[in-house]
């Protein structure tokens, strides 16, 4: 920090009398703080128990959590929104597929070379529009959702079509490969944990209060020297990013792509976990994504009515509970409040 | 000595209106300038015209001598030029000492990098930054407010808070919008001690203000506009008895 | 190339640009009085075609009342969008990228039961009047084309009326200056927002009437023509709804031209390259930003 006008140690005339506050909120409960997490635990816990089908849909819950969180980035700490988020799980998914299938790459390198791919497009759709209004980048973005599907379809010669790619490798590490389901899940909770820690991370950091500022305030942000446009488009990289390396993982898992897997469908189901678990908070993206992947039907038949019913949450949820299971967990924070800091006499 | 701030002839038209007409003044380091006028004078254009807010028709503006008229507000900040609104734009879902923490972006660097490793140094100017947020709430009396959300805050209060967030990027010049707004006689006879202290520690204070008493007894220096022009200028005690103000106040 | 084939595509572009345009106009109506963008504008043109084959076909009613009926229902689902889902948040002060993403939820959801309540398959309409092509100079103009080329300058000439003369009108127009303002002045902003929903809904139903049966309507052709009607109101000038028409017609007509030179494989992919061409170049429309 540089050197300053000394204006805060001087010791002026006691404002706090003048200007009486509220009484400080009750101190955090560590076990509602911890809640989220525990009931994630206990899912995760049992689908390794289990196995089987459990497992399986834990698995695409634990991916489509880290999808979320990079969604949750953009949205919930940045407030702004994308439609489009699926193209870029579709970039890392086909590097990931071709690749490894088509080019002998390892899956390292290929997923590496998809995150590169997904941030030169964000940066392509995000660079002209994220310096307009919001609804530019929201119908640019949906724009490419569109193109990205139209493009897997349309260029077989690389994508197959509507064939898919078939036979991808799963990951390997140490040339032991990643193939049963628990091995599976124990390698996609490590990638959740690190992208938890990740958000966690950026959330407190100065980033994560540049977002927060432009989030708040686009015209106090700028008046504070945050250049709104800027960070803007950085949310929109990390978001992009995160979708990518979802992606990869997911045709790893899966071991086939197609371009059904990356569809309007699985950005209307983003949207609903994000709004289920909690937009803004590190917890409720993977809290959404294990909740609403659980729900019965989600991963089986029924798959006509899904979107019409995660279509039908989201607009409940947006109008009755914007806040998700993360006000139901704020709630049981609520304590009785103790006698500290009350009517501005604090020490 | 360099002026902080100088304006020269700044003009602004909206269509046919000009609602700020040829207005200079400077303002010198560690003092407090005050600009009055009656409603519609032309002041708050006047503001966003030196913030970035809105480009100047006409005109320079210079801060410590380089010109700085066609600017982005974020640009202007970098420098050192710091506002408030007067509609506070707080950071609704952020805590009070989280706000004066979003202030501290230009006096921190780091990045995303920054973020993930969190090294040493990046853990100590966290902890600094954290210290000096709430000893700015403290400075302008909100400490036993600091983990409240800011929504919960009440008008006045919010509007201190603005004042600590702008001070946590140590401007050279503060630009205040009408900080007094809201406030009652007792707060605002404290926010006046507040920035006379600021003025003393070493930054120039610009402040646009409805309340005379605050004016008179903080301002070195008063610019009186009048339809978008400058009538007047000097100190207090002689703006007070300028027959050009006193028939724009009461005409 | 032979001068005919352009001369063809240029017209069929010509068409499908005035249905672009008139989705165009929608997005304008409803942004123009709220500033939200309206991600179901597809759908409005989307149940058009639907719905008016539902009647013609099951209901066996005659066409012309069929559209008739099909545009009034759309029209009302417009007004149904706006009090189930916008009123409610609106009223709540939620952030506008909620409202879009529940409009775009609302566009999910509104699909969705199309395709359960009907079936997925394409669906089309006869044309308005069994007539054999009109020849131009060897160009064969088929009446359809007629159809919507002159049913669109009909529709955009008697909003130009409306927006102009009626009372309604010029309070629609002064909550698109400034709705506050309006808001004082004693103009119901909120039946204004009605409104709005009604009419532009009702626009994207007649496009999608015009268009089905030179095409074909599916549950699933809103988005994309959502997308293009978005595009034709940036060209515009956002908020201005003749300019989203005339932007309409330039993204039909080069849109046309890039079938013909590269295939129809290409079409969505140059809709994003104009597009992304307008936001990097010149993202306030070739007739300048509105207000």
């Amino acid at each position: 920090m540089t050197s300053s006008p000394n204006i805060i140690s001087r010791k002026g005339p006691d404002l706090r009398r003048v200007f009486p506050v509220p009484a400080q909120p009750a101190p955090r409960n560590r076990l509602a703080a911890a809640a989220p997490w525990l009931v994630a635990a206990c899912i995760v816990g049992y689908a390794l128990f289990a196995g089987g089908y459990p497992a399986t849909v834990v698995g695409f819950a634990l991916i489509y959590a880290i999808f979320v969180s990079g969604l949750n980035i953009f949205m919930g700490l940045t407030a702004q929104v994308s439609f489009g988020q699926s193209a870029f799980a579709a970039v890392g998914g086909y590097a990931s597929a071709i690749l490894t299938t088509q080019y002998d790459w390892g899956w390292l390198p290929a997923m590496v070379a998809g995150i590169a791919a997904a941030l030169a497009a964000a940066f392509a759709i995000g660079y002209p529009t994220l310096r307009l209004k919001g609804h530019y980048l929201s119908m640019a973005t949906l724009a490419i959702g569109l193109i990205a599907h139209e493009i897997a379809v349309e260029w077989e010669s690389v994508t197959m079509g509507y064939l898919g790619i078939s036979g991808i490798p799963p990951i390997d590490i140490a040339g032991y490969e990643l193939a049963g389901d628990r091995a599976i899940l124990i390698m996609l909770s490590l990638c959740v944990a690190a992208t938890v820690f990740a958000v966690s991370r950026i959330r407190s950091s100065r980033l994560g209060r540049a977002f927060a500022g432009l989030a708040g305030s686009e015209d106090a942000a700028r008046a504070l020297g945050i250049d709104v446009a800027r960070y803007k488009l950085v949310s929109f990289l990390l978001a992009a990013s995160f979708a990518s390396f979802s992606g990869s993982l997911f045709v790893h898992v899966v071991g086939y792509v197609s371009p059904e897997v990356f569809s309007l469908h699985m950005v209307i189901l983003s949207f609903t976990m994000l709004y289920v678990g909690g937009i803004g908070t590190v917890a409720g993206p993977v809290i959404g994504a294990l909740v609403v992947s659980a729900l019965p039907e989600t991963f089986r038949a029924f798959r006509d009515y899904q979107d019409l019913a995660y279509g039908t949450a989201l607009i409940l949820l947006l109008i009755f509970a914007p806040r998700g299971l993360a006000g139901l967990f704020a709630a049981l924070d609520r304590k009785p409040s103790s006698d500290r800091g009350k009517g501005g006499t604090a020490p | 000595m360099t002026a902080c701030l100088d304006v020269r002839d700044a003009t602004r038209s909206f269509g046919g209106l000009v609602a700020v007409n040829a207005v200079s003044f400077q303002v010198m380091p560690r003092s407090v300038t005050a600009v009055i006028g009656p409603n519609g004078a032309g002041k708050t254009t006047l503001f966003n015209l030196i913030s970035g807010a809105i480009a100047p028709s006409s005109g320079r503006i210079l801060f410590e001598g380089t010109d700085i008229t066609r600017e982005a507000p974020e640009a202007k900040a970098a420098r050192g030029l710091i506002r408030t609104f007067q509609l506070v734009k707080l950071f609704a879902d952020l805590s009070a000492v989280e706000n004066v923490k979003v202030g501290f972006h230009l006096r921190s660097r780091g990045g995303l990098l920054a973020a993930l490793l969190r090294p040493r140094r990046v853990r100590g100017m966290e902890a600094a930054i954290e210290r000096r947020a709430r000893e700015l709430l403290d400075l302008v009396g909100l400490g036993a407010a600091a983990d409240l959300p800011a929504s919960a805050l009440s008008y006045g209060q919010g509007r201190l808070l603005e004042v600590a967030r702008a001070l946590a990027a140590e401007p050279k010049l503060l630009m205040l919008d009408e900080p007094a707004a809201g406030l009652n006689a007792d707060e605002t006879a404290r926010l006046s001690s507040l920035i006379r202290r600021i003025a003393e520690g070493g930054t120039a204070v610009l402040l646009i203000e409805h309340d005379m008493h605050l004016v008179m007894n903080t301002a070195d220096d008063v610019v009186v506009v009048d339809f978008g022009k400058k009538i007047a200028q000097g100190a207090p005690d002689r703006i007070r008895q300028d027959p050009a103000v006193i028939a724009a106040y009461l005409g | 190339m032979d001068a005919t084939l352009i001369g063809q595509s240029l017209v069929s572009g010509l068409g499908i640009g005035c249905v672009y345009g008139l989705i165009g106009i929608g997005f304008c109506v409803i942004y123009n009085a709220s500033g939200i963008v309206n991600f179901a504008q597809g759908a409005f043109v989307m149940l058009g075609g639907m719905i008016t084959h539902v009647l013609l076909v099951r209901g066996e009613l005659p066409y012309g009342l069929a559209i008739l009926l099909a545009v009034l229902i759309v029209a009302l689902l417009g007004v149904a969008v706006e009090r189930l889902v916008v009123r409610p948040l609106w009223n709540r002060n939620a952030p506008m990228f909620v409202m879009i993403l529940a409009t775009l939820a609302a566009q999910i959801v509104i699909e969705r039961l199309t395709y359960l309540a009907i079936d997925d398959q394409p669906k089309t309409l006869p044309v308005f009047t069994d007539l054999p092509p009109v020849m131009l100079r060897g160009i064969a103009v088929n009446m359809q084309s007629l159809w919507i080329v002159a049913g669109s300058l009909a529709i955009v000439a008697a909003l130009a009326l409306f927006f102009k003369t009626t009372r309604t009108g010029k309070a629609m127009r002064a909550c698109a200056i400034n709705r506050e303002a309006a808001a004082l002045q004693g103009i119901p902003v909120h039946s204004m927002l009605a409104l709005a929903f009604a009419l532009s809904a009702g626009l994207g139903a007649v496009a999608g009437i015009m268009l089905t049966p030179t095409q074909y309507t599916a549950f699933d052709i809103g988005v994309p023509f959502a997308i293009s009607g978005f595009i034709a109101a940036i060209i515009g000038g956002f908020g201005r709804p003749f300019g989203a028409f005339l932007g309409g017609l330039m993204l039909g007509v080069t849109q046309a031209g890039a079938i013909l030179a590269f295939g129809a494989g290409m079409k969505t992919i140059v809709a994003l390259s104009i597009l992304l061409l307008f936001l990097f170049v010149r993202p306030s429309g070739i007739l300048g930003p509105a207000k």
